[in-house]
């Protein structure tokens, strides 16, 4: 069986007309100053999330979000054919992150962005439990897209969240588990990243099959 | 400083990969012959730009279905027989761009069929449909170094007991969307890259690519005998000046390859400032170690440039009387005198170290060994 232990948690789950300009204004005390400008909606949740979470330079993070910077890529394939350097890079999965690590001068053993859909919390906990660092941020998140959204490529909620792994029990708030089976029982139905984000921040638990065993998200 | 490696070694059991030339062993006899495929080439394809060095298996401007497919379809027919995508033969995922190209269709033509195959999750779900795959597909999106977080992930999955094969499947294809951005970043103009060379301006290029990897634990003649990953977080897209990027990233490769006889093929995409720390680097922690970069012919293939160019370096290894390609597209001088121009004999050498760079300063590397 692998697992890790929950410990720093927090999730962002704005209203759904939250704006990335209202959410620069609510998270400004959060960020330099000089950086919150450029920040996109994604990024300023993500920094939110990992608000009072100190990483080191041997720590790992796994990142995942199936629609990862929407706005920044909506607006740089509009900016055409005069393309924005700024859009451009801002678009880049996993530029969430890179803004809130980078305005941190925060350097990490491993980053581990992932991009899936119907699998992506089980593929990114697995990540996760895999991992040779001790302490491991677990992030995720998405921000709601404009006219990629009517076309169904872009979330339609704004959420991140953010939670530290470690394999330590003490005074953990949670713990995620993975017990492999031979033979490989069938699939069932993964929690979104978004059902994911909730049950964190409702300490709700969670269990499924999939990856060739059972998943249990377990709470203190 | 980082442990060393983390991961044991690992086998490669097939690798294959598809560029402008054709197929790997084609394509290190173009490099041999010292053969570019850029080409100078409008950035936005029909709608016209500046022209810049591009290395294309086919016309930039996006079709349907997408152009890309045809190609992939091609690769796949060297991929072993196996039920790819199932909880103990899982599949990798690794580009930076997917369809994206797509996307930019879409903005042009608003034909919403552009839209199977615009982001990643949908590219993915079509490829699955494609290849008949299964549901376990894992996909890395992280610019220019996912291709090693694929091969580094499968290895993870085979050592934890949870995988008997991992299929690493890449690749990524130039489009205006991508081409425009770098075009705009003025780092891709209208001048051929010249890895390594200690000249004005920098320049890079950009191509087609696709690879796959089946890694196994079974013993093979060529391993993964070490990766290594580290995140500089010290700016968007520049490195760090004093190169403590690139010697956390090397420090780990070179404690693995102690008593090898080593040669290296680096990022070497063209830009100066990163073609000097990368090669100076490489210079302190492999003195003796020979530097190549093919992308000033292949272009940078971004998001699969480190499974194409391990793909490019098996061939190159396999082949009777082995030889590496040199470092096609420079002239000299170059940033150290390790950079190797023309090609070399491989007999010597019995382990090379593979790596890329990305934005955000990230590193990755590995030590490939054979017997």
């Amino acid at each position: 069986m692998l697992e890790r232990f929950i410990h720093h948690l927090r999730v962002e789950l704005p209203p759904d007309d939250e704006t990335a300009d209202a959410a620069r204004i609510r998270l400004r005390e959060k960020f330099p100053r000089q950086a919150v400008r450029r920040m996109t909606h994604l990024g300023l949740l993500v920094g939110s999330a990992l608000d009072g979470l100190a990483l080191g330079p041997d720590d790992a993070l796994v990142y995942a979000s199936t629609f990862a910077e929407t706005c920044a890529l909506e607006d740089f394939l509009t900016s055409f054919p005069a393309a924005s350097p700024l859009l451009f890079q801002t678009s880049i999965h996993p530029s969430a992150v890179q803004q809130v690590l980078i305005g941190r001068q925060q350097p990490l053993a491993r980053l581990w962005p992932l991009a899936g859909r119907a699998r992506l919390v089980e593929q990114a906990l697995l990540t996760a439990l895999l991992e040779t660092s001790p302490r491991v941020a677990l992030v995720g998140g998405e921000e709601r897209g404009t006219w990629m959204l009517a076309h169904a490529m872009a979330s339609p909620r704004s959420f991140a969240f953010a939670a530290l792994l470690t394999p330590d029990p003490t005074y953990a708030l949670g713990r995620l588990s993975f017990t492999p089976e031979n033979p490989a029982p069938p699939a069932a139905p993964c929690p979104s990243l978004e059902i994911f984000a909730q049950a964190l921040a409702t300490h709700q638990s969670l269990a499924w099959r999939g990856a060739g065993g059972t998943w249990v998200l377990s709470w203190s | 400083m980082h442990p060393p490696t983390e991961t044991p070694p690992i086998g490669v059991a097939a690798c294959a990969c598809l560029t402008p030339f054709g197929d790997a062993p084609a394509t290190v006899a173009a490099l041999l012959a010292d053969r570019r495929a850029l080409a100078l080439t409008p950035v936005l394809g029909r709608d016209g730009g500046d022209a810049v060095p591009l290395a294309l298996l086919s016309p930039m401007d996006e079709t349907l279905p997408p152009r890309w497919l045809p190609d992939l379809h091609s690769l796949a027919l060297h991929l072993p027989a196996a039920p790819w995508g199932h909880a103990r033969t899982p599949v990798v995922v690794t580009s930076s761009n997917f369809g994206v190209g797509s996307l930019y269709a879409f903005t042009r033509d608003h034909d919403t069929r552009h839209l199977a195959h615009g982001t990643p999750f949908a590219t993915v779900d079509f490829l699955r449909r494609e290849f008949g795959w299964g549901e376990h597909v894992t996909v890395f999106s992280h610019a220019c170094v996912t291709a090693h977080l694929g091969l580094l992930h499968a290895t993870r999955l085979l050592h934890a007991g949870l995988a008997d094969r991992v299929l690493v499947f890449s690749f990524d294809f130039v489009s205006p969307f991508v081409a425009g951005g770098f075009h705009s970043l003025k780092i891709l103009n209208g001048t051929f890259p010249a890895p390594y060379a200690a000249r004005e301006t920098g320049a890079i290029g950009l191509g087609d690519g696709a690879a796959f990897a089946v890694l196994t634990r079974d013993a093979t003649p060529f391993r993964l005998e070490a990766q290594s990953l580290h995140n500089e977080m010290a700016h968007f897209t520049a490195n760090r000046p004093d190169g403590a990027g690139f010697d956390t990233c090397a420090v780990a490769l070179a404690h693995a390859a102690r008593g090898r006889r080593v040669w290296v093929k680096g990022h070497g995409t063209g830009t100066l400032e990163a073609g000097r720390i990368e090669a100076t680097a490489f210079a302190r922690h492999f003195p003796a170690a020979p530097l190549v970069s093919w992308k000033g012919s292949l272009g940078h293939t971004l998001g699969s440039c480190g499974l194409v160019e391990l793909a490019l370096a098996l061939a190159a290894l396999s082949a009777p009387a082995p030889k590496i390609p040199g470092t096609v597209g420079t002239t000299g001088p170059c940033f150290t005198d390790t950079v190797a121009l023309a090609p070399f004999a491989a007999d010597t050498f019995d382990a090379a170290v593979l790596a890329s760079n990305a934005f955000g300063g990230a590193h990755a590397a590995l030590l490939l060994t054979h017997a």
